[in-house]
C-alpha cells in the first residue's frame, strides 16, 4: 500500500501544470548555475595566470636577490568555489610577501568588482537555499489539507489505509517526485561542467555529491515542514501563508538578524583599532632604535667593509628586537580580538543554526572549502611559504628580509648576470582536506538531518488526529 | 447474538461535538445483506454524521456502528475493508484520467486483480460515455464524477455500500440508471445504506425508510408497510414535529 501510494504521489506531483513550470525554471537555473560556474572559473584561472606571469615578470631583469623587494603570492581559484561561493570572493586573494611578520590577503573579487558584491553571485547554494526551498513549498504546503478540501482525502480513508502508510507514502512520494526530475539538470549541469574544461579531482567529485545530498537533505526539510503545515492549518492558503512566512525568517531574517545580534552582545576591537595601537608602539620602537643608531660606533679597524659588516650586524640586532617586540605585542592583540572573534562567531553561528538555511550554506561551504575559514587557512599556508621564501632569500643575498640594509657593489669589468625568476620557490596552495571538509560539514548535515526527522514527526503525529472529512 | 444477516448496525449511536451540538441521539437500524436502508431528513438531521461514524472518520460519543459486527472506532480498518463510499460530491483526483482513478482506488480498497477492460466495462455500466474514460477528470461535470464514484464503490466489491446523496448532480436518466444499479447491487447480496433528499426515489427503491430529525431516528418503516401510504406527507409530518418513533 505503501507503493501505492507513493506512485500516486508522483504521478499526480509529476502531472500537474505547476511542477512543469516551476521544474522548468529549477532545471534552467541548476543548468545556468553549472555554466555561469564554469565560464567564472575560467575566468579566474585565466586572472590568476595573469597576475602570476606579471609577479614573475617583475623580477625579470634584476641583477640581484637584494633587489627583490615585491614578491606576491596569489590564491587560485577552485572550481567547487565557482558551485559555492561562500566567502571566496570577500577573501583577499593577494599576499605581499615580506619574508617575516604578518600577513594581509588583499584584492577580493568583491573589492575588485564591487558590483558583484551588491547583487552576489547565483550559485548553487543560492538556488537550492532560495529557489529550490521555495519549490518545496509550492508543490507540497497541500499535501493533506489540500487533498481534504479536494474531499480525495474522505474517499482515502474510507478504505482500509493506515494513516501511517499514508502520511509516510506523501513524504516519501512528494520527496521522490520532487528530487529524482532535479536530478537531471544536476547531472548534466556536471557534465557540462568538465565539458568546459573545469577538472575536478575525484576529491572535488565526492565534495560535490555531498553537497548535492546536502541540498536535497535541504530540500527535505521544507517538504517535511510543508506537510507538517498542511496538517496543522486546515486551509491549503493558510499553510501557504504560514509557510512563507517562516521562509523570509528562516532564509532572510535569521541567518542576518542572527549576525548582528552577536555583533551587539560580544564586542570586538576593529581592524582598525589594532593596525592604530600597532603603529604607535611601531612609531615609538623606531623612535627608540633612531636613538641608538646614533650612538652608534664601530671598531676603529679603518677598513670600509668591516665598519660597514659592523653596521649591518648592529642594524640586524635592531630589527630584529624590533621585530620580536612587534610580534608579541601583534600576537597578543591578534589573539585577544580572535578569542572575541571567536566568541561572536559561535554566538551568531549557534543562533542562525536555528535556521535550516544556515545550516545548508555553512555545510555546504565547509565541504567546497569556502566557509569562513578559507582566509585563515590561506594565510596559514603563505606563512608556511613565507619561511622558505626567507630561507630562499638568505642563501641568496646572505641577509635575512625586512632588516634595514644598506648596500654597496664593488663595480667590477664583468656585466651583472640577471637572476633567474624560476628559482625562486613556487607557493602551492593546498585546500584544507577532504576529510576535514566533511567533519567540518557533518554538525550541520546533522542538524539538516534533524530538521527533516522533528518536522516529519510533526506531521506524523499531527495527522493521526487529522479531520479527514 | 448476532444476526448472521445483519451487515450493519447502528447501536444506541449519538454524537455530540465539541461546540455541544447533539448530532446523533440514541439511534438504532440494522441493514441486512440483500437490502436497501434509505435514511430521509432534511439538512444537519444526522444523515451524514451516521456515515461518517461507520467510517470511523468520527467517533460515536456513546453506542456503536457495527459492519459485519465489527465495531467500528474499535477495528476501523477492518470494518472499512468491508465498506464502500459514494458520496455527495465525490472528488476524485482531477489530473487522473477515470481509468487511473479507478486503478488507484481499486488497488486502495485491495483488489489488484482488474484489467483496463474491467474499468471500461463498469465506467460503462454506471453511464461514463467510453470517449471520456481515458480522459483527465479535470474536465469533469459533477455528475460524470458521481459517475465514476459509483465505479470505484462498484470495483471495490464490499458486502456493504454507503451512500451519501448519491443522485445529487445525476441528471433524471442517470438517476433512474443508478437507480436500476442498487437493485441489481441488492441482488447481488449487497447491504446498502443510503442518505437522501430524493423521497419519490428512496421509496422506489428502499426496502425500508427511516427519517431522521434533529439526530434522532424518528421513523422507521418497510417497504411494505409504506407502500399504501403517501411518503411525501408522512415525511412533512415528522418534519413538523410528529415524534412516533420507530
Amino acid at each position: 500500500m505503501l507503493r501505492l501510494i507513493i506512485e500516486k504521489e508522483l504521478r499526480e506531483i509529476i502531472g500537474a501544470a505547476k511542477f512543469a513550470v516551476t521544474f522548468g525554471v529549477c532545471a534552467l537555473l541548476i543548468l545556468l548555475t553549472f555554466y555561469v560556474g564554469a565560464q567564472g572559473f575560467k575566468l579566474s584561472l585565466a586572472r590568476h595566470q595573469a597576475a602570476e606571469a606579471e609577479n614573475k615578470r617583475q623580477l625579470e631583469g634584476l641583477t640581484d636577490w637584494v633587489q627583490v623587494n615585491s614578491h606576491r603570492v596569489f590564491l587560485p581559484p577552485q572550481p567547487l568555489a565557482a558551485l559555492v561561493t561562500g566567502v571566496s570572493n570577500d577573501v583577499g586573494r593577494t599576499i605581499a610577501m615580506q619574508g617575516k611578520g604578518e600577513l594581509t590577503a588583499n584584492d577580493s573579487r568583491y573589492g575588485d568588482d564591487p558590483i558583484f558584491a551588491v547583487f552576489r553571485f547565483l550559485d548553487l547554494t543560492f538556488v537550492f537555499q532560495v529557489v529550490l526551498s521555495l519549490f518545496a513549498i509550492l508543490l507540497a504546503y497541500d499535501a493533506i489539507n489540500g487533498e481534504r478540501e479536494k474531499g480525495t482525502l474522505r474517499l482515502t480513508f474510507a478504505n482500509a489505509v493506515p494513516r501511517t502508510t499514508f502520511i509516510l507514502g506523501k513524504v516519501v512520494g512528494a520527496f521522490a517526485a520532487l528530487v529524482v526530475p532535479l536530478l537531471i539538470p544536476v547531472l548534466l549541469g556536471c557534465l557540462l561542467f568538465s565539458n568546459m574544461g573545469v577538472n575536478l579531482t575525484s576529491g572535488d567529485w565526492a565534495r560535490l555529491g555531498i553537497i548535492i545530498l546536502t541540498g536535497f537533505l535541504y530540500f527535505g526539510a521544507f517538504l517535511t515542514l510543508a506537510v507538517l503545515m498542511s496538517t496543522v492549518t486546515s486551509k491549503p492558503a493558510h499553510s501557504f501563508l504560514a509557510l512563507l512566512i517562516v521562509w523570509i525568517l528562516a532564509v532572510l531574517i535569521m541567518p542576518r538578524s542572527s549576525v548582528l545580534l552577536a555583533g551587539r552582545a560580544v564586542e570586538v576591537p576593529t581592524v582598525d583599532e589594532l593596525a592604530n595601537k600597532k603603529a604607535r608602539l611601531r612609531a615609538q620602537l623606531w623612535r627608540e632604535d633612531l636613538g641608538s643608531m646614533r650612538g652608534f660606533k664601530g671598531n676603529d679597524s679603518g677598513k670600509p667593509e668591516g665598519l660597514m659588516a659592523e653596521f649591518q650586524s648592529f642594524m640586524q640586532s635592531l630589527s630584529d628586537e624590533r621585530t620580536q617586540r612587534m610580534n608579541a605585542f601583534a600576537k597578543q592583540l591578534n589573539e585577544e580580538r580572535r578569542n572575541r572573534k571567536i566568541e561572536q562567531e559561535r554566538l551568531a553561528l549557534t543562533l542562525a543554526r536555528f535556521s535550516p538555511a544556515t545550516c545548508f550554506s555553512l555545510a555546504t561551504a565547509n565541504l567546497a572549502g569556502t566557509s569562513i575559514d578559507l582566509k585563515q587557512h590561506y594565510l596559514a599556508e603563505a606563512t608556511g611559504y613565507q619561511k622558505t621564501y626567507a630561507d630562499f632569500m638568505l642563501e641568496k643575498t646572505g641577509m635575512a628580509l625586512d632588516g634595514r640594509h644598506m648596500m654597496f657593489r664593488m663595480q667590477g669589468d664583468e656585466e651583472p648576470e640577471p637572476i633567474n625568476p624560476d628559482e625562486l620557490p613556487a607557493f602551492a596552495y593546498k585546500p584544507a582536506p577532504l576529510a576535514a571538509g566533511v567533519n567540518a560539514a557533518l554538525p550541520d548535515i546533522g542538524l539538516l538531518a534533524l530538521f527533516n526527522l522533528i518536522f516529519f514527526a510533526g506531521a506524523f503525529i499531527r495527522f493521526q488526529s487529522f479531520d479527514v472529512r | 447474538m448476532q444476526d448472521t444477516n445483519v451487515m450493519l448496525e447502528a447501536r444506541s449511536l449519538s454524537k455530540r461535538y465539541e461546540d455541544s451540538v447533539l448530532a446523533l441521539n440514541e439511534v438504532s437500524f440494522t441493514v441486512e445483506k440483500g437490502e436497501i436502508f434509505a435514511m430521509l431528513g432534511a439538512n444537519g438531521a444526522g444523515k451524514t454524521t451516521t456515515i461518517n461514524i461507520f467510517f470511523n472518520f468520527i467517533e460515536p460519543s456513546a453506542g456503536e456502528a457495527r459492519v459485519d459486527g465489527i465495531v467500528t472506532h474499535k477495528d476501523p480498518l477492518a470494518a472499512k475493508q468491508r465498506l464502500a463510499f459514494v458520496s455527495e460530491n465525490v472528488m476524485l483526483y482531477p489530473n487522473f484520467t477515470a481509468i487511473q482513478n479507478l486503478d488507484f482506488f481499486s488497488r486502495l480498497g485491495g483488489r489488484k486483480d482488474y484489467s483496463r477492460s474491467d474499468y471500461h466495462e463498469v465506467l460503462l455500466r454506471v453511464g461514463l460515455q467510453e470517449e471520456a474514460h481515458d480522459k483527465k477528470l479535470r474536465g469533469f461535470s459533477k455528475g460524470m464524477r458521481q459517475k465514476c464514484g459509483i465505479a470505484v464503490a462498484i470495483l471495490k466489491d464490499a458486502p456493504a455500500i454507503l451512500l451519501d446523496e448519491p443522485t445529487s448532480g445525476l441528471d433524471p436518466k442517470a438517476g433512474f440508471e443508478f437507480m436500476q444499479l442498487l437493485d441489481t447491487l441488492r441482488n447481488e447480496g449487497k447491504a446498502i445504506l443510503m442518505s437522501t433528499h430524493d423521497i419519490f426515489r428512496a421509496k422506489e427503491v428502499a426496502d425500508s425508510i427511516g427519517i431522521m430529525r434533529e439526530g434522532r431516528l424518528v421513523m422507521q418503516k418497510s417497504g411494505a408497510e409504506l407502500a399504501a401510504e403517501n411518503l411525501e406527507n408522512l415525511y412533512l409530518e415528522y418534519m413538523a414535529g410528529k415524534t412516533v418513533e420507530a
